[in-house]
């Protein structure tokens, strides 16, 4: 059965667009076939992110819209060979995207891949409503900051009854990821903690990024940093996500100040 | 500069630098043109038409925007027999 | 391969050179435009649609009447500048008895929009006959003919009231077994109860009950309200924050005092 994963936040910035590909690449490499779907209108990032932006020819509206098929649109990732993107449109307005044309390339994805990963826009209006509108499971992502946390609640209640599970009765499974945690900060008492930011949202906890410069590098060369150092330390958190999303139960690692020599010899874990 | 920093391969901000160059540059262009492409492909596709039954998915139009210049390229899969009976020009109706 | 399926592969590969121009593009290409052919000046006419409120008298029209004259006398603004149906298919009034109706309405200051449920062209002194009406959900409030109170209900919420949410109950009430988040708000008619944190707006005692009272695990809201008294979190101060507490209007002061 193919599960479609909707990747949202509310607020922008926070690691949305770097978490779908992550997610998506790792769970290829897992063995599972992935397409990575980009909800933006008139914005174009996740081609970036997965360096296929020389390669786009149609877009999302193109095949909601029915001026081409879906695999015409589909680019194939050159790492990868299960891992495909449907980019977004750069040129068209927000009501290009209908519910009726995205109901229906949703159902084709279905058909075509074990894994559907949505990139929501940031927001709460019409992309950002269409991402979520036909998941089975949503990873909210969060930075330890005041504005993403009340975003993130806003988008989980949206969540909670503007999907078509909501609408049918069922639920939705919904996961936070705390991205951008920077542990130093997190010692000096600087920054929320996890456990209040999981206290107000009230969702389980998939996993903790910790900051790092290899996102940046990975984004910068266009390869999603799960393939591009799958070593590093927010690579491993989104290798653990991914065992936690089919149903692995994995250890909680919280990233730890690097400069601390016993933090580097014991993995901290928590249930 | 320590030798090591002179060994070390290219940083990824030259990489993410050119990478946006050279898209940015492609994009600035083909923003006065939208639908290029597309239309590219659907006339393509209806000058073989006139000549040859070919079957619209087995056309492949794959775009790879490079270092002043792009390259188009167009995969078109047809069965031999399709090229031996050929359509009689009297029944094509024109584009 | 089956057949004789032997496929040719074409592959046209001329460079489509695309100049990689450093600065903008100049001027923006359009497609150019067929000029429409002219056509002679007509009357322009559209259709619309538009919600209505829609009103059924039944016989007798002595007893229905006095109802709309309890209802007015609660609500003297109830059909103030509304576009007002009236429905006679339950009527089977002639002509003459729905001009009197009309007239009866009008006395009341009820302007009739349409008559609709007449299965016979009407008089020209009429409004004029509508068909085709369908329900439409509420065009305002039902006001309620039958009972003065409405009935009294508790509202309970199993899970959280999240930011952006707003949950208004006026008939009694609300309970929230989760906690209600920044950004969220609820009214309610009578007392609230969140088991979990209140961080969002709650308004008690919305149907004038200056008894009404708030309660809540942990105190953390943007704002409070007891009936029409209103505090915002900056004047609440800080001493009871993040505990169990309770809030109640004490002739005319909002007071908080930590749950026992």
């Amino acid at each position: 059965m193919a599960k479609v994963l909707c990747v949202t936040s509310g607020k922008g910035g926070v690691g949305k667009t770097t978490t779908t590909a992550a997610l998506g690449a790792a769970l290829a490499q897992a063995g599972e076939k992935v397409c990575v779907v980009d909800f933006d209108v008139g914005l174009r990032n996740l081609d970036l992110i997965m360096g296929a932006e020389r390669r786009v020819v149609y877009d999302l509206i193109n095949v909601t819209n029915g001026d081409a098929k879906l695999p015409q649109a589909l680019i194939r990732d050159k790492r990868l060979e299960n891992l495909s993107l449907l980019p977004a449109s750069q040129t068209r307005d927000k009501d290009a995207l209908t519910d009726e044309g995205v109901e229906r390339v949703m159902g084709e994805l279905r058909e075509k891949f074990d894994w559907i990963v949505c990139d929501s826009p940031a927001g709460i209006e019409r992309g950002a409503q269409l991402a979520m509108r036909h998941a089975d499971v949503a990873v909210v992502v969060t930075n330890p900051e005041v504005s993403s946390v009340r975003d993130s609640d806003r988008i989980i209640g949206l969540l909670d009854s503007k999907t078509v599970r909501a609408e049918r009765g069922d639920s939705i499974e919904k996961h936070l990821i705390l991205t951008r945690f920077d542990p130093a900060r997190a010692d000096r008492g600087d920054m929320l903690k996890v456990d209040d930011v999981l206290e107000i949202l009230s969702i389980p906890l998939l996993a903790i990024i910790p900051e790092s410069l290899e996102v940046l590098r990975a984004s910068n060369v266009g390869c999603p940093v799960t393939l591009n150092n799958p070593l590093c330390a927010p690579s491993r958190a989104y290798i653990d996500a991914v065992r936690r999303l089919k149903g692995e139960t994995v250890p909680m690692a919280i990233p730890s100040d690097r400069k601390s020599l016993i933090n580097k010899l014991f993995t901290r874990r928590a249930a | 500069m320590s030798v090591l920093t002179f060994l070390k391969p290219r940083g990824s901000g030259s990489v993410a630098r050119e990478r946006l160059q050279l898209i940015l540059a492609h994009e600035r262009v083909e923003n006065g043109r939208p639908d290029l492409i597309i239309t590219l492909r659907e006339e393509i596709l209806n000058v073989i038409a006139k000549h040859v039954t070919v079957e619209r998915d087995k056309v492949q139009i794959k775009l790879d925007r490079g270092e002043g210049v792009s390259t188009l390229g167009v995969d078109i899969e047809f069965p031999v027999d399709a090229v031996l009976n050929q359509k009689p020009k009297a029944k094509r109706a024109s584009a | 391969m089956p057949g004789n399926s032997c496929p040719v592969r074409l592959k046209i590969n001329p460079p489509v050179t695309i100049p990689a121009v450093n600065g903008r593009v100049g001027k923006e290409t359009s497609t150019p435009v067929t000029s429409p052919a002219p056509t002679r000046p007509s009357l322009p006419l559209r259709g619309r649609v538009f919600r209505a409120v829609s009103l059924a008298p039944e016989a007798p029209l002595a007893d229905w009447l006095a109802l709309l004259d309890a209802a007015l006398k609660r609500s003297a603004t109830l059909f103030d500048d509304r576009a007002v149906i009236l429905d006679v298919a339950g009527l089977k009034a002639a002509p003459s008895e729905l001009e009197s109706l009309i007239a009866e309405l009008s006395a009341r200051k009820l302007r009739i929009l349409g008559i609709e449920g007449a299965d016979a062209p009407l008089p020209a002194l009429l409004p004029p006959r509508l068909v085709g009406g369908r329900p439409a959900g509420d065009a305002f409030e039902a006001p309620a003919f039958e009972e003065e109170k409405p009935g009294v209900s508790s509202l309970t919420i199993e899970g959280s009231v999240r930011s952006g949410q707003s949950i208004v109950h006026r008939e009694g009430d609300v309970t929230v077994m989760g906690s209600v988040s920044s950004g969220a708000e609820i009214l309610a008619g009578g007392s609230i109860h969140v088991y979990g944190a209140l961080r969002g707006r709650a308004i008690a005692g919305a149907a004038r009950n200056p008894r009404a009272r708030i309660y809540c695990r942990k105190f953390e809201p943007e704002l409070l309200g007891i009936d029409r008294l209103v505090r915002t979190a900056e004047d609440m101060g800080t001493h009871l924050r993040g505990q169990a507490v309770q809030i109640w209007n004490d002739g005319g002061a909002i007071r908080i005092a930590a749950l026992g």
